[in-house]
């Protein structure tokens, strides 16, 4: 069969000496930039764009490639440990990885995520080697209509993000959504409330706000209570999941693997949606959704398979169409064309060695990950027990850097701190991040597809219920939101009974 | 005694620092985009052979941002000893002045031109199941239904949309304007057939078009491109006056010593030429220019007025 010879081909490209230790090399700088805060795959692949020239095509990819999902798993490592999200697919982890690490179970939540990344990985590598081509083909269909009504839905779920007061979510969401307003208008390019800042005319970076309002928000609210965080961290128990965790984390996983693989193929931000996606549905399923929020282990389960498959499976439409659904693929766009290589539909084709190596390399970095990171889990553990007034500067410091490294500007490192302030009120005044990163995330691509499906239909509304596509997205976010809606509802009733 | 061994050596290092020759230490390479685009590629490809030839290192700083307007003002902004240069797009160069009411540099009083680095044709392209086949048969269109023809670019000001807006003038024509947020975004809907037509840059589309994804319907050069030898210019296929090319210059803070330049220059026109680099421009589709600073200046003059004419007729300035 096709597949199997292809296969092989692959593993005879990727299980070259040379080729494996460039995996090795580029998960494990992966992992390293990902665990420190704000330091993303992006500069580092920057940086190391001319050093892979002198390499052939395959094993320049095959190590940039293993950057970029090492630094998927080094990210939720300082989300779980120290509540620091480094790439919007993390902030879920942290709701309840965070959490768990508070209640000693911060070696149990590691190994969660690099268990439920691997599963994820491995069945993303399988999918990217059956079923690429058609794939990318259906993710075409996507209009900017169809991708309007997706972000809907995605709002609507961001609903469930929060675990305390309906009203408090629904006022982080529209704050979001009203930060993500901030800079250049796509249609006119006229700068929005950027007041003439030239830092500000392309808004604001998502690493900034989650930086600032979950990082130095959270240092601020420990620095004030001290004492019980300490207490709180004193009794950790058992590293790896007992046998009672790892049942209650497969369903979520399956879950979670199958929301991100089909998510992650959309170029159109699909991946990005994925781990939140698979975090509300999970709370909104599980039997033990009371704990969201407060450290359940599916929580941490579902959204990091999501995150990982959708990582994985966004090489899709960068392999088959030569299209990048973020910038790191961008910039693996860009070592392509420099090694000589149009990424495009004939990649498969005229490179099959680059290719299948590069599929099958990917499910060995994963595997080199999971080896690489059971180990590492006590040794993180170990970290988070260093005293406060040590850690705290340190992770200040990184966090700077990471910050700085974004786009090469005090600017972000200044305005960083003001969202760091921001993080603290909003944790006096119970109200929850996540909800806002979402809106944050979502309003302006939201607004961008809504904008553009209205110039293509000449203004007629009628496009978002005519698609097929949009309109069972849009349907699914009418029955989202009632499901969503009718417990909070009751709830507030019965507590105006009480009173 | 030590003090005055001190000073003396001081004073020693400081006379000899200003006679070592030029450069003695770290060159920044300012890139006012992102990392992994055409601009970006320049600069990476020159760096590595700059650091050979003069022995030191060549750092590129990504500094992004408002069309690369905030790169550039931080070239302005940057001492005129050679230290710190720029490798920049058309916009930064020929288009911003007139699109940005609040601009902090001028593209020719800030900025000492040094060469144009490469240049490559745009292609007028066009989705797969679009029913124009030619530029004519285009044009025809345009003329008969302007309100269901679709332009895709990659951002309202940027160097595409004002090859359709150009485009729009000479041919009496006009369509619907669809911005996008860069290219990328852009030709994904030209592949799926969401939006029908667009001026690209050759590299990011030549794959689609030889895979036979994406329908080519001229190239905006004055020759034919040899990447794509069967395909029209647009002053072939009917339409002339549309010879647009998407640049990429090197240029210095405003004031460059003479020598400095001159060191300069040599070096970044030696590495621009250089075979393993040449080759690989040329692989996509880019062509080498490299040619010398008074040039630049005066294609940079020729390119400014004819986009501020495009912009005023076109009403296209943004506020």
């Amino acid at each position: 069969m096709d597949l199997f010879s292809h296969l092989a081909l692959g593993f005879s490209t990727a299980a070259s000496a040379a080729n494996l230790s460039y995996c090795l090399l580029g998960v494990f700088l992966g992992t390293a930039i990902g665990v420190l805060p704000g330091l993303g795959p992006v500069a580092t692949i920057a940086m190391l764009l001319p050093v892979t020239f002198g390499l052939p095509p395959e094993t320049a990819l095959i190590m940039l490639a293993g950057i970029f999902y090492g630094a998927q798993y080094g990210g939720s490592t300082t989300a779980i440990l120290v509540n620091l999200p480094g790439e919007s697919s993390s902030v879920v982890t942290a709701l309840d990885g965070y959490q768990m690490a508070r209640q000693g179970r911060a070696g149990t939540a590691l190994a969660t995520a690099a268990i439920a990344s691997f599963f994820a990985g491995t069945v993303c590598t399988f999918l990217i080697a059956l079923a690429a081509p058609p794939l990318s083909e259906v993710a075409l269909k996507f209009g900017p209509a169809d991708y309007f009504s997706l972000m809907v839905l995605g709002l609507v779920a961001s609903i469930v993000l929060a675990s305390g007061s309906l009203l408090h979510a629904l006022g982080m969401i529209i704050l979001g959504l009203l930060l993500g307003l901030i800079g250049t208008d796509v249609n006119s390019g006229l700068p929005r409330f950027s007041f003439d800042l030239p830092e500000l005319s392309d808004g604001i970076n998502f690493v900034v706000v989650a930086m600032g309002v979950f990082g130095l928000g959270e240092i601020i609210a420990n620095l004030q209570t001290e004492k019980t965080r300490s207490v709180a961290l004193a009794r950790i128990t058992g590293l790896m999941p007992s046998r009672d965790d790892l049942k209650r984390i497969i369903a979520p996983i399956l879950r979670g693997t199958a929301l991100g693989s089909s998510l992650g193929i959309l170029p159109g931000g699909g991946a990005m949606l994925s781990s939140f996606a698979a975090y509300s549905l999970e709370k909104k399923t599980s039997k033990n959704s009371a704990q969201f929020g407060k450290g359940a282990i599916e929580g941490v389960a579902a959204p990091e398979a999501a995150n990982n498959a959708g990582a994985q499976a966004s090489f899709i439409p960068m392999l088959t169409l030569g299209i990048p659904s973020n910038p790191v693929m961008a910039l693996m766009i860009g070592a392509l064309i420099m090694h000589g290589i149009q990424p495009g539909p004939q990649v498969m084709v005229e490179q099959p060695a680059l290719f299948w190596g590069l599929v099958v390399s990917m499910w060995i970095g994963n595997l080199f990950l999971l080896i690489l990171n059971l180990p590492l889990i006590g040794l993180w553990v170990k970290m988070i027990s260093v005293p406060y007034h040590f850690l705290y500067p340190a992770i200040l410091v990184f966090c700077g850097i990471g910050v700085f490294s974004l786009s090469n500007t005090s600017f972000d490192v200044f305005m960083m701190a003001g969202f760091g302030v921001l993080g603290y009120v909003f944790r006096k005044l119970d109200c929850e991040p996540a909800p806002m990163m979402l809106g944050f995330i979502l309003g302006p691509m939201m607004e961008e597809y809504l904008r553009r499906a209205m110039l293509m239909s000449k203004g007629n509304a009628m496009v978002l219920v005519t698609r097929p596509i949009s309109a069972t997205l849009l349907a699914v976010s009418a029955v989202a939101l009632v499901v969503v809606l009718l417990p909070a509802l009751r709830k507030k009733r019965e507590e105006a009974f009480k009173d | 005694m030590k003090k005055l061994i001190t000073a003396v050596a001081l004073a020693v290092g400081l006379v000899a620092q200003a006679h070592a020759a030029y450069p003695d230490k770290a060159v920044t390479i300012i890139v006012p985009f992102p990392p992994g685009g055409s601009t970006d590629m320049v600069a990476r490809a020159i760096a590595p052979k700059l650091q050979q030839s003069l022995g030191q290192p060549f750092v590129i700083d990504n500094r992004a941002g408002a069309t690369g307007a905030i790169g550039a003002t931080a070239v302005k902004n940057a001492a005129p000893d050679g230290y710190t240069f720029m490798v920049a797009s058309i916009g930064v160069f020929a288009v911003n002045p007139f699109i940005q009411k609040k601009l902090q540099y001028d593209p020719v009083k800030d900025l000492d031109p040094i060469t144009v680095a490469v240049r490559a044709p745009n292609v007028l392209v066009a989705s797969p199941g679009f029913p124009a086949n030619t530029v004519a048969e285009l044009v025809a269109l345009l003329k008969k239904t302007p309100e269901k023809i679709t332009f895709a670019t990659s951002g309202a000001g940027s160097s595409d949309h004002l090859t359709a807006a150009l485009f729009w003038q000479k041919t009496g024509t006009t369509g619907v304007h669809v911005p996008y947020k860069g290219g990328a975004p852009a030709i994904t809907d030209l592949l799926a057939g969401h939006a029908d037509v667009s001026f690209q840059n050759i590299n990011a589309v030549i794959a689609h078009i030889k895979a036979g994804k994406l329908k080519v319907l001229a190239v905006t050069g004055d020759k034919r491109s040899p990447l794509l030898p069967q395909v029209p210019t647009l002053g072939e296929a009917g339409v002339p006056d549309v010879n647009v090319f998407s640049w990429q210059g090197i240029a210095a803070p405003k004031g460059l010593p003479a020598e400095v330049k001159q060191k300069l220059h040599a070096a970044i026109v030696a590495a621009l030429n250089d075979p393993e680099n040449r080759k690989r421009m040329e692989d996509i589709g880019f062509e080498i220019v490299a040619n010398t600073p008074e040039q630049m200046a005066q294609f940079q003059a020729q390119e400014l007025a004819r986009w501020k004419q495009v912009i005023e007729v076109g009403k296209i300035a943004l506020d």
